[in-house]
């Protein structure tokens, strides 16, 4: 019983890609692609959920699966029209269905009520004129040409019950008998033999005669010969006591493998012999013809014809064939080369549409994780090595460091292509959103539609499980706050269903997730007073639109009037901001007045590696991510402006920036060198703000493996996570964000850069 | 009598809970040579490339059709003589006259028991050991 157990697992995860499959497939229905196939595939989903939920007796499943189906089957049918209306009904009812297999699952239960009167309008839908029947009387007509209307639980019953007349019609079952087939199999192809006779020049010497060998086998049934003689030189370079032709000979008979190879009694040694069962083309020939048309393919095994315009056809007759090496053609082995060729444009076209579930391997993800640890590895040994060979002073040009060179590149394609493997398109993400929307649309009385791309766009396992929460509450926020309701949006002269568009996108290295919507936008008026009367700002802050907006990102903002059950749940767009920007990633809105606003969130591409600048601070080794940074420059003296007793500014074109030297704020060392003994790393924080990063040397630019400092020591501020760096050292992976705000808390506190900026 | 483990079989369906079920019952009754294909155009390349005695097929699949699959299968010389079993819903009976007029040798109703499929299999095969 374990295996059906083992099963029932793999039931259940089906069941999460035939619900999304359903749901994919009603809301692509509800874009008005209510094409046979859609809605064929929309009936699948819930047909198999039924089908598997049937086999493990999951009662409530069934039944609810049934009802739904029935009216699925009607609306495939064109019985029932999909309206835009009934489309609705059957994606509520698709959310019941899920909750069905939750519960069927042991994670959460079924609301009755709401489960039985969506039955109920199922039901009424299929059919509006039956009567509202009792919903445990079950009603089974039998064989009837009318749609089936039967009850689940005769159907759970019908396990014992699988007579021939199941089905209402008397049917015989056509038998068979296995020696039958065998049979077949050997008319079809059984009794075919490719024999390929490659003679070797002893075989002539030894007086020998292909021809004779070819008669002989022409004894044990009918033979079709063929030659290839494309390796025969042209004259001046023939040699002649040398063997250049061999056969392939076609040979039917009922004789087996060993009377086969009694004909070669006599050569044995002196050639090369191959015997196989069966044709000698590959079976996709005849698959291709099959596929290549709607009509079936010819009686003949079409194999055959490939055979036919092979170059020279000895037909089996009792005069000698003739002479190997005379007369034969040199044009050959055109035709043989060409005939496989429609078969291998078929296949291409197979490829190309590759189905869902199709070739699907289903690994422990914890395999592949372990995968990509070791690969991490793999680049950090391929890099030491690399400094080992560099510090032994071999030269670039040599085999050993061309060899090494060599295995940097395979490395870097190895860690790809796992890292590849660990991709996942979001769609598991968003697939859970178009229900949200429902939901909260619903509890805040608006209208909303969910419109979604890039659905799939790929991005690393360990990004894809951070984006769920993001994605839900910046969503939530856009209903709640940002779509008005149905009669405001009249008013204003817009659809009263407001659209709310989710995309991914991948740019410049990262993935970009837009969360849109068409409401009103921000109410930059309130947002600035509500921040002036909060204490967020000073009220003489004199702040560009794009900077008011993004001021509902600070903590303790929050801008509902009433506490709604939706979005004030005490979590406000801060904290999303803050989990956005543990993962290396950066939230913005932009926001335009009565046309609505849009969240754009960016996060990379996996949390596994990292392209950063390895810099040297007072004797430690740091590697700073490169997205952080925006320029590297050496400060000239007249650059340095001092500020305060301990602080200082650095010039850079037109604006100030603070200089942070990163030894001190780690402290690495009591006091800071002059700024322009070092390199300047100016970096850009994610909330814009720049800060200029004093290091003592810069090393290069290397893509470093992140290990976690949490799991293998314990948080540090200022540091985002730690690296092995090639000569095996470990070095630490800077937190610009966490580094500027250290700094901005050091006493004496410095002047905002903007009011610096100003002066 | 033949023996079950010396019977080949392809069983088809979309769904991988199906095809995992009825592998289960399938060696439950005996057989050993199981093979699996997720629609009607893999199990004929898989047929091609290599016959099988028995084919247990599910109807509604995406590409090609358990139907289409049998008409393929019988339209088609070298495997021209599989056995043919085609699993059906309870409300399917058009289909099951249709597959009757292609050839099919047998149709068994889902949800089944293994008892319910072996009684099929040797309807078409004869009492299996």
């Amino acid at each position: 019983m374990d295996e059906l157990e083992a099963i029932k697992v793999t039931f259940f995860q089906e069941c999460e890609e035939l619900l999304a499959d359903l749901e994919g497939g009603l809301l692509a229905m509800q874009d008005g692609n209510d094409d046979g196939d859609t809605v064929n595939a929309v009936f699948r989903a819930v047909h198999s959920i039924k089908g598997g939920a049937g086999a493990f007796g999951l009662e409530p499943l069934v039944r609810f699966a049934h009802v739904f189906e029935t009216l699925l089957d009607a609306v495939r049918s064109n019985e029932v029209p999909a309206t835009p209306d009934l489309v609705v009904t059957l994606l509520r009812a698709s959310d019941v269905l899920a909750d069905h297999v939750s519960s069927a699952r042991g994670l959460g239960d079924v609301d009755e009520a709401v489960s039985a009167s969506m039955a109920a309008e199922l039901k009424a839908c299929t059919d509006p004129n039956a009567a509202p029947a009792p919903a445990a009387a079950p009603v089974v007509v039998e064989a009837a040409a009318a749609p089936v209307i039967e009850a689940a639980p005769a159907l759970i019953g019908a396990d014992d019950a699988l007579d021939d007349d199941d089905l209402g019609f008397d049917f015989q079952p056509m038998t068979i008998t296995i020696d039958e087939q065998a049979a077949d199999v050997a008319a079809a192809a059984g009794n075919v033999w490719t024999v390929s006779i490659r003679p070797k020049s002893d075989l002539y010497r030894k007086a020998n005669e292909t021809a004779l060998l070819l008669r002989e086998l022409a004894r044990l049934g009918p033979i079709q010969a063929t030659l290839d003689a494309s390796a025969l030189p042209p004259l001046e370079f023939l040699d002649a006591e040398a063997a250049y032709a061999t056969w392939t000979v076609r040979l039917e008979t009922d004789e087996d493998e060993n009377a086969i190879r009694e004909v070669f009694e006599f050569v044995d040694g002196d050639c090369d012999l191959e015997i196989t069962r069966g044709e000698a083309v590959a079976p996709d020939a005849a698959l291709a013809a099959l596929l290549a048309g709607d009509a079936p393919a010819p009686a003949p095994a079409p194999v055959v014809e490939a055979f036919e315009p092979a170059p020279v056809v000895v037909e089996a007759a009792p005069e000698p064939a003739p002479a190997p090496v005379a007369a034969a053609p040199v044009v050959a082995a055109s035709a043989p080369v060409a005939a496989p060729t429609p078969a291998a444009a078929a296949k291409t076209q197979q490829i190309e549409v590759p189905g869902p579930g199709q070739s699907v391997i289903r690994v422990d993800p914890e395999r592949i994780d372990r995968l990509i640890d070791l690969v991490g590895e793999l680049v950090i040994n391929q890099a030491m090595l690399a400094q080992r060979v560099g510090e032994y002073g071999i030269a670039p040009s040599s085999n050993l460091a061309m060899g090494l060179d060599e295995l940097e590149q395979l490395t870097r394609e190895i860690q790809d292509s796992v890292m590849a493997i660990r991709a996942q398109p979001v769609k598991s993400v968003f697939q859970r959103m178009p229900r949200l929307v429902r939901e909260v649309a619903s509890m805040t009385g608006k209208q909303a539609r969910l419109v979604m791309d890039g659905e799939n766009t790929e991005v690393d396992k360990t990004v894809i499980e951070r984006l769920a929460d993001p994605i839900t509450h910046m969503l939530r926020n856009a209903i709640d706050h940002g779509l008005e309701s149905p009669e405001e949006r009249k008013a204003a002269g817009k659809n009263p269903e407001g659209v709310v568009r989710l995309a991914a996108l991948h740019r410049s290295g990262r993935i970009v997730i837009e969360v849109q919507d068409d409401g009103k936008g921000i109410n930059r008026e309130r947002v600035h007073s509500i921040a002036v009367k909060k204490g967020l700002i000073s009220p003489e802050l004199q702040l560009t639109d794009e900077e008011i907006d993004n001021l509902i990102f600070l903590p303790g903002f929050s801008t509902a009037d009433k506490i709604s059950d939706v979005s004030g749940r005490g979590v406000g767009m801060d904290v999303v901001k803050r989990s956005v920007q543990a993962l290396g990633g950066r939230i913005s809105i932009t926001s335009r007045p009565g046309q609505g606003s849009t969240f754009s969130l960016s996060l990379p591409l996996t949390l596994a590696v990292l392209d950063g600048m390895v810099v040297d601070v007072a004797g430690e080794t740091l590697v700073v991510p490169l997205a952080a940074i925006v320029e590297s420059l050496r400060p000239k003296p007249e650059e340095v402006r001092p500020l305060g007793p301990v602080g200082a500014v650095l010039a850079v074109r037109d604006s100030f920036v603070p200089l942070i030297d990163v030894g001190l704020t780690l402290g690495y060392r009591d006091s800071s060198p002059p700024p322009t003994e070092g390199v300047v790393l100016l970096v850009e924080g994610e909330d814009g703000s720049r800060a200029a990063l004093v290091a003592d040397a810069i090393h290069g630019q290397r893509q470093v493996v992140i290990k976690s400092l949490e799991q293998n020591y314990q948080q540090v501020d200022g540091v985002a996570a730690a690296t092995i760096l090639g000569d095996g050292r470990v070095a630490l992976i800077l937190d610009v964000d966490a580094v500027i705000s250290l700094r901005r808390r050091e006493p004496p506190r410095p002047v905002e850069p903007t009011l610096i900026a100003a002066e | 009598m033949p023996q079950a483990s010396t019977i080949s079989v392809l069983v088809v369906d979309d769904q991988l809970t199906m095809r995992a079920l009825i592998r289960n019952a399938l060696q439950q009754i005996g057989f050993k040579d199981i093979r699996e294909a997720p629609d009607g155009e893999e199990a004929l390349k898989n047929l091609l490339a290599k016959p099988a005695n028995l084919v247990i097929s599910d109807f509604n699949m995406p590409k090609m059709d358990g139907l289409a699959l049998l008409r393929a299968v019988r339209s088609h010389p070298p495997i021209r003589q599989t056995a043919f079993v085609m699993l059906t819903g309870r409300a399917d009976r058009e289909l099951v006259q249709r597959a009757v007029q292609f050839g099919v040798n047998n149709y068994c109703v889902k949800p089944f028991t293994v008892q319910g499929l072996r009684d099929k299999i040797e309807q078409v095969f004869g009492q299996l050991t």
